[in-house]
């Protein structure tokens, strides 16, 4: 194994001390003088056309500075080129419960909530879509006019010969899966200040400066200069500290816009943060999706062919959804060896606000179908769980049939370590009544090959500035979320460089400040922003280096940097040992020791000026001498992917392909009460290949909150909807799983170092949430012999389906749909329906108007 | 509605502040003495990151009413520092990946800090059911239980170095 | 979102309470609320469901937060936390189904918070009316604020909004009593009596009054106790179920046994014919599940929460065949 001295160890983040003691500043906690509050007056109409705004009243009490709506910035804008469907306040027509419509900027939050109740808006209200299947059967009443049939997008491949696929196969099985909604519901609650700083030239209002709680700085500073009609270089985002996005914050989300339209109103800075309510209005989460797939294996378990249709119900905007259905098909692909796919995808319209991207993004959904209908298979032709997945491998390196570049691929070790910690071969099926073991594989992109924004610009830039105190300050745009990307930014310049943690400082997402890098999405940023970092400290090290060696008089191929020293490599190894015990020395005791070593590297310094050249020096003399030799000390580098990587030619093709993927498989182990249809997750094994592991913790972090969100997924969570109505817009309702009900996850690291990836490194923050859900809904046959095809699997499905299986007395759980197969979209989405008319609908709604009032059943 | 003179003792501090009655706990901390760690993650009780200590025990700060604290002790994640380091817990969150993207972890940290006082050697269930009150979206929990029982050694040998995870 | 203005009046002793209760609630019936642990009605009137003019914040009352012995039974002031009924030794001892209750309340946090005369007077719950009031407004409002429309039992005309406290059931089942005091004197009547079974109108305490103390009866005392309680998430939910049984045995036959249910109704109910059902009888299979029927029928959940109605009429089914069994065995 290589011999690294800051890579793959354990440390804590170089930001913990900050989120530990309170002193780090997220969006919210910021404010600037004569800052006032924002707020956002949002529509009670699913579907409806403003006819009138009247703001007058609301601008005349005390304390109201302005009030904007549409007309004050009305350009469309999206985070898809295609997809620029969106206001940040609505122009003329609104298309969800919690459409933005005005936002009124006051003195403080009281001031602005009442302001909000004495804005006069005229609605005319329109039908309404809720159902993606009824939405596509639309003529009238779009809900966007270019789009018919409510139709946001569909997709149609064939890969290999399907037919053909099927014809072969020995067992084929066919069946509809549905999978809830869910959200981010990251703990923060979206924030933006925004405010404009005086230009001193013209004496008026110059460049804007935002501050936000965004995944994506430069992908906000592009759009808040579309919307704004401002030229990209008045202005500059800031991202301060980030509670969590899961993708919930990787698009520009309307409060960012809607900030900055208010500061140019009322002059002045304005910051507005989101109610929890607002945060699920927002939303952009996990659509509800509509899978039916059939797959056909031969006796010996080897897949012949896979065909899925899947539909998306995207809410009222496309948001990234395009990407979401071209990813729902593309990751069909790349983590079993499959030789003919058929995929159809519908993305479509509904009157809810727009799903978009979220951990995993348009790959969960589909691989709990999957992976729950291999299971299905194995059962059927006799074969264990775990070895159906091995009959199916890769042969890695290899492109597959849909054009993805596999080249580095742990699965197999990932299934052997699962099996091996979960004691699988002695343990499965000999659990006894009501207790169950399942496995699952997934697997994720590490970064997109093709950016959203179709160019050739690089993904991520890194810059890297020494000086003569011997600081390395690393600017990067890549945005730390909480995944740690500032440490493992850090962690690689510092091991190139050969230098300790301590003297990295990092300056990161700040489009003043730091280069363009498009984002905390899709995974990409150890991948695309760490190679960027290693290029440019690559860059810096030759240049100490070329220094370096002409004081020691030897070439700069002889140095070896590490550990605060530049030695000779003949040395190094003797020097080493001395270094690792300072190595072992924790770093919190390191600050009175650093004292002594400058005064010690001071005198050191003088003695070796008197004596000439030498076989080692100190990474600041070196520095030093690099700054005198070159003039300045910077390097830069970038990160494309390779042409190789970057996939078919096919349309859509562009989503997909990724420069290397990372692979999971998992073991659940669940118990499942036959009375009353509760499951419990006792543990979950998880092996995760990330390529070379940069930091442990982060990474076994990233493995364990990737299986738990997805334990969330397939247990508790949902959102419910009722006719356009979130009937759960909070964390009371929706139910993020407390400290009780979540089980031990034990991750395991395999590394199958990547040939492309900085040191080797890949994906880990995404990839294993998949696998949990479909794990868990296998256990659960293991358990107790059905079969979920519905998530989230609650209580109330899980024991309408041992009701159907046993036979036994019918009762209506479940509003008539069995979640072993459910033949529709629940008019209400989830846990919670309504028998016969439903509920009431508002006193303006057409739909009420003309029907007359019946008599309800009132049960 | 006018605004009333009201004394708050928190950290330590005695502050005398005008507010509003309706004002919450929490908003008084973040808006009037910018003690900004204790956060605001939702509007209905549930989410734990507004913790504070009333008195020692660890309450939500946005369902308090500022005036109705009049009088009592009030410890915020600002006040947990020991001598101007961490303290043995905040360290061990910090090197056992307890806390990724921070927001919840002032509120987890005064909970945490209430059960090792009232029970300085919980066990696992008692752990898990004293943290059940705090919502973390990262973690999913298992290395804050790591961090826990790192900062149980530390306190006991008296050093918070003894939690560095050793690989 | 910020809460409405009011006028905060915090009275140390219970006097002044009254009397401020007196003075204000006069006005108007909507004019005052009375704030204890605030887990209630802080959250509520965040979503404006209340907009009192005057707030009398009564948690520093003095007197009010003791569990003692009596020579009649136990005593608790209406201030004591939902922490301290779980915790208290002599609650568990003697009164355990209490302290089992008690502790299944939402959160560790909100159980330092809250207290029992809070839990009791919980406001009745529904999806369509724990909402903020934008999002009431996009549903036309409902029967139990601004609206005339119910959303559960559409064209009905009476609130279904379920009660939703989990200590009540096993305070039923233990047939406390509370103290009701005003500043024209205190009564004292059964809990059974304190609650309507209207979603709106939920319980019967005029505004000037305050519930002060909960008395347990001596001869509940020793009772063994099961709660148990239909919930999601292991912790912070409010019930979407919940069953307390209390029972007494000797021989090998069952002496005495209650049994309340809660969330399925807008009351918390004693199930009738429990204990004519059980006493006298030694406990098997058939016996715990026609007590799960007896429960399950007066059960009437509607879509006012998660899970369906008919999951949760079912489950009151489950748990009490299960509580009975449990208690039979402690």
């Amino acid at each position: 194994m290589t011999d690294f001295s800051v890579i793959g160890k354990p440390i804590a983040m170089i930001d913990a001390a900050g989120k530990t003691t309170g002193a780090g500043k997220y969006t919210d906690d910021l404010s600037v003088p004569g800052m006032l509050v924002g707020r956002i007056l949002h529509s009670p109409y699913p579907h409806a056309r403003i006819k009138r705004i009247d703001t007058s009243r609301a601008e005349k009490l005390e304390g109201v500075v302005a009030v904007a709506i549409g007309k004050d910035a009305p350009n469309t804008y999206g985070i898809l080129p295609v997809g620029h469907d969106e206001h940040a306040l609505a122009l003329d027509k609104v298309r969800y419960v919690g459409d933005n419509v005005a936002c009124v900027a006051a003195v403080d939050e009281a001031t602005a909530d009442r302001a909000l109740e004495l804005i006069d808006v005229e609605y005319e209200v329109l039908p309404a879509y809720f159902d993606p299947e009824e939405s596509m059967k639309a003529e009238t009443d779009l809900i966007h006019d270019n789009k018919p049939h409510n139709l946001e997008k569909d997709y149609h491949h064939v890969f290999g010969d399907p037919d053909k696929g099927f014809a072969e196969a020995d067992c084929v099985a066919e069946a509809r899966f549905v999978a809830g909604e869910v959200t981010h519901a990251a703990m923060e609650p979206h924030s933006t200040l925004a405010s404009f700083e005086i230009d001193s030239q013209t004496g008026k209002p110059g460049r804007l400066i935002v501050w936000s709680s965004t995944q994506v700085p430069y992908y906000l500073q592009h759009k808040l200069s579309l919307v704004l009609d401002v030229p990209m270089a008045q202005i500059r985002v800031i991202k301060p500290l980030v509670g969590g996005g899961f993708g919930g914050k990787s698009e520009v989300i309307p409060l960012e816009i809607i900030a900055a339209i208010a500061a140019r109103k009322a002059r002045a800075p304005v910051k507005i943060t989101y109610t929890r309510e607002e945060v699920f209005w927002a939303h952009r989460g996990r659509p509800r999706t509509l899978i039916d797939l059939k797959t056909g294996v031969k006796r010996d378990g080897s897949i012949t062919a896979v065909k899925a249709r899947v539909m998306q119900d995207g809410g009222a905007y496309c948001s990234y959804g395009v990407v979401t259905i071209l990813y729902s098909g593309a990751l069909l692909g790349a983590l079993y060896d499959i030789p003919n796919i058929q995929y159809d995808g519908y993305r479509v319209l509904t009157n809810k606000p727009a799903c978009g991207a979220m951990r995993g993004h348009g790959t969960v959904n589909v691989r709990f179908a999957f992976e729950s209908q291999l299971d299905e298979l194995a059962a059927r032709i006799n074969l264990d769980p775990a070895e159906i997945r091995r009959r199916n491998l890769l042969k890695a390196p290899c492109v597959t049939v849909n054009g993805l570049r596999v080249q580095s691929y742990g699965l197999p070790e990932c299934i052997e370590k699962t099996i091996e910690r979960s004691g699988w071969r002695d343990r499965k099926g000999k659990l006894g009544k009501g207790r169950g073991l399942g496995i699952a594989c997934s697997h994720y992109v590490s970064g997109a090959a093709n950016s959203i924004i179709r160019s050739d610009m690089p993904h991520s830039t890194v810059n890297i500035k020494i000086d003569r105190d011997g600081g390395v300050v690393v600017y990067t745009g890549a945005s730390e979320i909480g995944q740690g990307s500032d440490t493992m930014t850090a962690q690689i310049a510092a091991e190139t460089l050969g230098c300790s943690l301590g003297r990295i400082r990092i300056v990161a997402a700040d489009t003043d400040l730091t280069p363009i890098d498009i984002g905390s999405y899709s995974s990409r940023v150890t991948f695309m922003a760490g190679n960027a970092t290693l290029r440019a400290a690559v860059e810096v090290k030759k240049q100490i280096a070329s220094a370096a060696a002409r004081k020691m008089g030897c070439t700069a191929d002889d140095l070896v940097f590490r550990d605060d020293l530049v030695v000779r490599k003949k040395l190094a190894g003797e020097s080493h040992a001395a270094t690792l015990v300072s190595a072992a020395v924790p770093s919190e005791a390191s600050v009175s020791e650093r004292v002594e070593g400058q005064i010690l590297r001071g005198s050191l310094q003088q003695k070796r000026k008197d004596e000439g050249p030498k076989d080692s020096m100190s990474f600041e003399e070196a520095v030093v001498a690099a700054i005198d030799f070159h003039g300045t000390l910077t390097g830069t580098g970038s990160y494309a992917p390779p042409a190789e990587a970057r996939g078919g030619k096919h349309k859509g093709g562009g989503v997909g392909p990724s420069p290397a993927y990372s692979y999971s498989a998992q073991v659940a182990e669940v118990s499942v009460d036959e009375g009353t249809g509760e499951v419990t997750v006792h543990k979950v094994w998880a092996a995760h290949d990330c390529g070379r592991a940069l930091n442990p913790v982060s990474v076994e972090g990233q493995i364990i909150g990737s299986v738990w969100m997805g334990m969330g997924q397939a247990l508790t969570e949902e959102m419910v909807w009722k006719d356009g109505m979130l009937m759960n817009p909070g964390l009371l309702e929706y139910r993020s799983p407390s400290s009780v009900e979540s089980p031990e996850v034990e991750p395991i690291i395999v590394e199958s170092i990547d040939p492309e990836g900085p040191f080797g490194a890949k994906e880990c923050s995404e990839g294993s949430l998949a696998a949990t859900i479909p794990a868990i809904a296998n256990a659960i046959f293991d358990a107790v012999g059905v079969r979920m095809h519905e998530s989230p699997f609650t209580p109330e499905r899980v024991l309408a389906a041992l009701r159907a299986k046993k036979n036994a007395k019918p009762i209506n759980l479940t509003d008539g749909v069995d979640p072993t197969n459910p033949a529709r979209f629940r008019e209400h989405g989830g846990s919670l329906w309504f028998k016969g008319k439903g509920p009431e609908r508002h006193a303006l709604d057409p739909s009420r108007l003309a029907a007359p009032l019946e008599a309800g059943g009132d049960d | 509605m006018k605004k009333e003179l009201i004394e708050l003792r928190v950290n330590g501090r005695a502050y005398e502040l005008a507010l509003e009655p309706c004002t919450l706990l929490l908003d008084a901390l973040r808006l009037d003495l910018q003690l900004t760690g204790s956060k605001r993650g939702c509007d209905d009780s549930s989410c734990g990151s507004c913790t504070v200590q009333v008195d020692g025990i660890p309450m939500l700060s946005c369902t308090m009413l500022a005036a109705s604290c009049e009088g009592q002790e009030i410890t915020t994640i600002e006040g947990v520092c020991e001598h101007g380091s961490l303290a043995a817990i905040q360290k061990a969150y910090g090197d056992w990946g307890g806390a990724q993207c921070g927001f919840c972890t002032p509120g987890f940290i005064m909970t945490v800090k209430h059960l090792l006082r009232a029970n300085p050697d919980p066990t696992d269930a008692e752990i898990r059911g004293a943290l059940s009150g705090n919502l973390c979206r990262c973690t999913g929990y298992n290395q804050m239980y790591q961090a826990i029982k790192a900062a149980i050694v530390a306190e006991q040998k008296g050093v918070a170095r003894a939690s560095s995870p050793a690989r | 979102m910020s809460l409405p203005q009011f006028n905060l009046l915090r009275p140390r002793i219970l006097e002044d309470a009254l009397s401020l209760l007196a003075k204000h609630a006069g006005e108007s019936p909507a004019s005052t609320r009375v704030v204890a642990g605030g887990t209630d009605l802080i959250p509520s009137m965040r979503q404006k469901l209340f907009e009192p003019e005057y707030v009398v914040d009564v948690h520093h009352l003095a007197g009010l937060k003791e569990i003692r012995q009596t020579a009649r039974g136990v005593e608790i002031g209406a201030l004591a936390s939902l922490t301290a009924i779980e915790q208290s030794a002599l609650l568990r001892r003697r009164y355990p189904v209490l302290s089992e209750a008690a502790a299944t309340v939402a959160s560790p946090l909100l159980r330092n918070m809250g207290t029992i005369g809070g839990n009791i007077c919980l406001d009745t719950r529904c999806l369509w009316y724990n909402q903020s009031p934008t999002w009431r407004k996009g549903c036309g409002f409902c029967i139990k604020k601004d609206g005339d429309l119910c959303h559960v039992a559409p064209g009905g005309t009476t609130c279904w909004a379920a009660f939703s406290g989990d200590t009540p059931p096993a305070l039923l089942c233990l047939e406390a009593e509370v103290e009701i005091a005003s500043a024209s004197g205190t009564r004292r009547i059964p809990l059974s009596e304190l609650y309507t079974g209207d979603g709106v109108a939920y319980r019967k305490l005029r505004p000037d009054e305050l519930l002060t103390r909960v008395f347990l009866p001596e001869s509940s005392a020793d009772y063994r106790g099961v709660y148990r309680k239909l919930r999601v998430r292991g912790s912070i939910d409010y019930p979407l179920a919940g069953v307390a049984v209390v029972m007494k045995g000797s021989d090998g036959h069952i002496a005495d046994a209650r049994l309340a249910i809660t969330a399925v109704n807008p009351a918390p109910l004693l199930v009738k014919g429990v204990s004519e059902l059980l006493t006298g009888k030694a406990m098997d299979e058939s016996l715990a599940a026609a007590a799960g029927d007896l429960a399950a029928k007066i059960a009437r959940p509607l879509t006012t929460s998660a899970l369906t109605p008919e999951y949760r009429r079912e489950m009151i089914r489950v748990f009490a065949k299960r509580a009975v069994l449990a208690a039979a065995e402690n």
